[in-house]
């Protein structure tokens, strides 16, 4: 017998809001075998890190008071898996009691003709990047080693060139509204990687 | 997963919704099928804001059949209908583009009843309500071990002229585009869009061939 | 057994009688003479008593011979071999080993006889896969019929990928899960999909799954065994069985398995052609599975006769 489901009951109402914990931090290219030495002893993928080749489309549909963002991510070396949206919401990062920069986020899989819809939308592309790195788990944690490229000429991933000659680091977990312990455990964490790397929450707005 | 047909079933004036449907029940248990449990395909609709430029109308459809996915199919004036097949996250990222896509104020629409299984066949008699009050009747027909429309279109046509006799549909139009391709469940949800529209009184855009 | 039980416990008797005449032998060496001052009489007084207590042994010991010897050897009265003396046992609930061994006893006498009486069956009714006689092979055909199930991988490959060619809508990949014996995917139209198990080149297996239905499991390797969860696919891997068995050469394995690929590439048509018999599609909600093994003509099962 099929259980009967209501989808809608299940999903939007009852999941509760996540948050992502972020902390960013950057290194010269020439400091990347250190940091990947480093994050191999002390993270749990034990036959080493994973890769990934990502080409990621940043949509923006503007509007009173203020636009929308939404984030269309792809794996260029695993074509066959879904694509990406997330929402990242505005950043808490005034907070001063905080340890890591808050912000709400919420992922979602979709087909691949995800950039189509969201032209349809009305939805224009704001920018593209293609994104290459490591990344590596620690519980909850997730680390990623990266680096950009710009597309050079737009939707075409196979010509791109390097941004900077740093990788970006990043340290992040996406959890349900309100665990800020994961902030702390966070901290402890971004201490282990110094002096490599100094990790910190950055504030979008000043940038 | 297999080749679907959605089609409508006229209800008499002289009867109620419940008693049609409970005599289709009866024809199809009559035939041998087994009660394998409900099913719930609901449409909510979302209308552009008027600030934007566009005029646009974004149903997000759901189906029990497959109860993680959330199907976003985007219509308006002069562009084909787009559908966005996507987890149920999908909903909540709708939400949070309120400023943008407001619900519409018209109740929900869904088809809600009992599924059976006959062999290799489903079918599902739903009654369709609209924000509670029930409108009409839609059946689902899937036969399960075949993906090409254009292959079984003959044999599901037999297998529904024995128990819906003169209301046997012809080939729906939204199939009748996609013969030759592989059927998938997106498919339905668009049957489903098709038929829901013409219960809410929307005008029916003609979807041209993707 | 009750004059027996006497003579055991008169034999036991002499045992014991012999080990008091024995003891006695041994205290009076361990007392020795007496005195130590050399007399003579006390001297031949102990030889003489040492004397009598071993005769009375000898005389004991020949008296348990006797009995000993009219007792016949307990175990050779059991026909049962080393496991009778297992009957033995007085610790019957610690040990089930001999109740266990009689059922094992009694099991396999049962398989014994079953198994001649079904041999007896068969012989009578031969399931002839070969169009070759069993009694009549010539002497070349004998030469080469036990080739067909070693034939080189290449040769398969070369047999597989013409077929491969000769149909529009039937493809076939080549897998070697397990070394030597290939592993055909065959995909017919967008309408089904099977797995074909090769000895050489001799069809082992059949097994005919949907269009979209997963012929891999989980971890990626083939999934050999699981069945269709269609009805008509699991009409159809019985039917395929049929023609396996059908267009089993031995002598010609190219043909038999161009043939069979022939009979499975038919089923392309599977869900648009109606019965050409009773000129319907459905028959018990299941299409024309049937398809003849010579015209390949369509028709529902129920229809064939």
């Amino acid at each position: 017998m099929a259980i009967p489901v209501n989808p809608l009951s299940q999903s939007t109402m009852s999941s509760p809001s996540m948050q992502e914990y972020l902390l960013q931090g950057s290194i010269l290219d020439s400091a990347l075998e250190s940091l990947l030495h480093r994050l191999r002893g002390l993270c749990d993928n034990v036959e080493g890190p994973e890769t990934f080749h990502d080409h990621e489309m940043v949509y923006i549909l503007r509007g009173t008071p203020s636009p929308a963002i939404l984030r269309a991510r792809h794996a260029l070396d695993h074509p066959n898996i879904p694509w990406q949206l997330r929402y990242v919401g505005q950043s808490e990062v005034g907070d001063k009691n905080r340890s890591t920069l808050v912000r709400s986020c919420i992922d979602c899989a979709t087909s691949d003709n995800l950039s189509s819809f969201l032209v349809e939308m009305g939805f224009r592309l704001d920018h593209e990047y293609v994104i290459k790195g490591y990344l590596f788990r620690k519980g909850r944690m997730k680390i990623t080693v990266s680096k950009l490229f710009r597309v050079i000429s737009p939707g075409v991933t196979e010509e791109i060139e390097a941004v900077s000659l740093s990788h970006l680091v990043e340290l992040s977990v996406v959890a349900p509204a309100g665990q800020d312990a994961v902030g702390d455990d966070m901290r402890s964490f971004a201490e282990h990687l110094k002096p490599i790397v100094q990790m910190e929450k950055m504030d979008p707005k000043r940038l | 997963m297999g080749v679907t047909c959605v089609c409508q079933w006229p209800v008499p004036d002289n009867k109620s919704v419940q008693q049609v449907v409970d005599m289709i029940a009866k024809r199809v248990e009559l035939l041998g099928s087994n009660k394998s449990g409900t099913f719930c395909v609901d449409c909510e609709t979302y209308q552009s804001s008027p600030m934007m430029m566009l005029q646009k109308t974004v149903h997000i459809i759901h189906n029990s059949e497959q109860p993680m996915t959330s199907y976003a199919v985007m219509e308006g004036p002069g562009s084909a209908a787009n559908c966005l097949v996507a987890d149920t996250m999908f909903d909540q990222i709708m939400q949070r583009l309120k400023g943008f896509y407001m619900p519409k104020k018209t109740p929900k629409v869904e088809s809600k009843g009992q599924h059976y299984e006959l062999g290799d066949f489903n079918v599902k008699i739903g009654t369709v309500t609209l924000g509670g009050h029930a409108k009409g009747i839609l059946l689902e027909i899937e036969y399960t071990p075949c993906v090409v429309v254009l292959d079984c279109w003959n044999l599901l046509t037999e297998f529904m002229q024995g128990f819906m006799a003169s209301h046997t549909p012809s080939l729906p139009s939204y199939l009748a585009n996609r013969q030759d391709a592989n059927y998938t469940p997106m498919d339905t949800i668009m049957q489903y869009l098709d038929h829901f529209n013409t219960f809410t009184g929307r005008k029916v855009v003609q979807q041209p061939a993707r | 057994m009750a004059e027996n039980l006497e003579t055991v416990n008169s034999a036991l008797a002499a045992t014991q009688k012999l080990r008091c005449s024995v003891t006695r032998v041994f205290t009076h060496l361990r007392e020795g003479v007496k005195s130590t001052k050399g007399e003579v009489s006390k001297e031949s007084m102990f030889i003489r008593q040492l004397q009598e207590a071993l005769t009375a042994v000898t005389s004991d010991f020949s008296e348990l011979e006797k009995l000993s010897s009219s007792l016949h050897k307990f175990t050779d009265g059991i026909p049962m071999g080393n496991s009778g003396l297992l009957s033995l046992d007085p610790v019957q609930d610690k040990t089930p080993m001999y109740t266990q061994l009689l059922q094992s006893y009694k099991w396999s006498t049962k398989l014994q006889s079953h198994a001649s009486l079904a041999g007896a069956m068969l012989t009578q009714n031969s399931l002839k896969r070969t169009s070759v006689p069993s009694g009549g092979l010539s002497a070349k055909r004998r030469k080469t019929q036990p080739t067909c199930h070693a034939t080189p991988a290449h040769l398969v490959d070369n047999v597989v990928t013409t077929v491969d060619r000769s149909f529009n809508d039937l493809s076939l990949t080549v897998n070697r899960p397990q070394g030597t014996g290939a592993v055909l995917q065959a995909t017919v139209g967008r309408t089904l999909s099977a797995i074909v198990i090769l000895r050489g080149l001799l069809i082992e297996r059949v097994i005919v799954r949907g269009y979209h239905e997963n012929l891999h499991k989980d971890n990626g390797t083939l999934d050999l065994w699981t069945p269709s969860k269609y009805r008509v696919f699991q009409k159809l891997t019985d039917h395929a069985m049929a023609a396996m068995l059908h267009y089993h050469l031995p002598h010609l394995p190219e043909i038999g398995i161009r043939s069979f690929m022939t009979w499975l590439h038919s089923y392309t048509t599977l869900f648009s052609t109606a019965c050409h018999r009773c000129g319907k599609y459905l028959n018990g909600n299941i299409p024309p599975t049937w398809r003849d093994f010579r015209t390949l003509e369509v028709c529902h099962e129920n229809c064939r006769q």
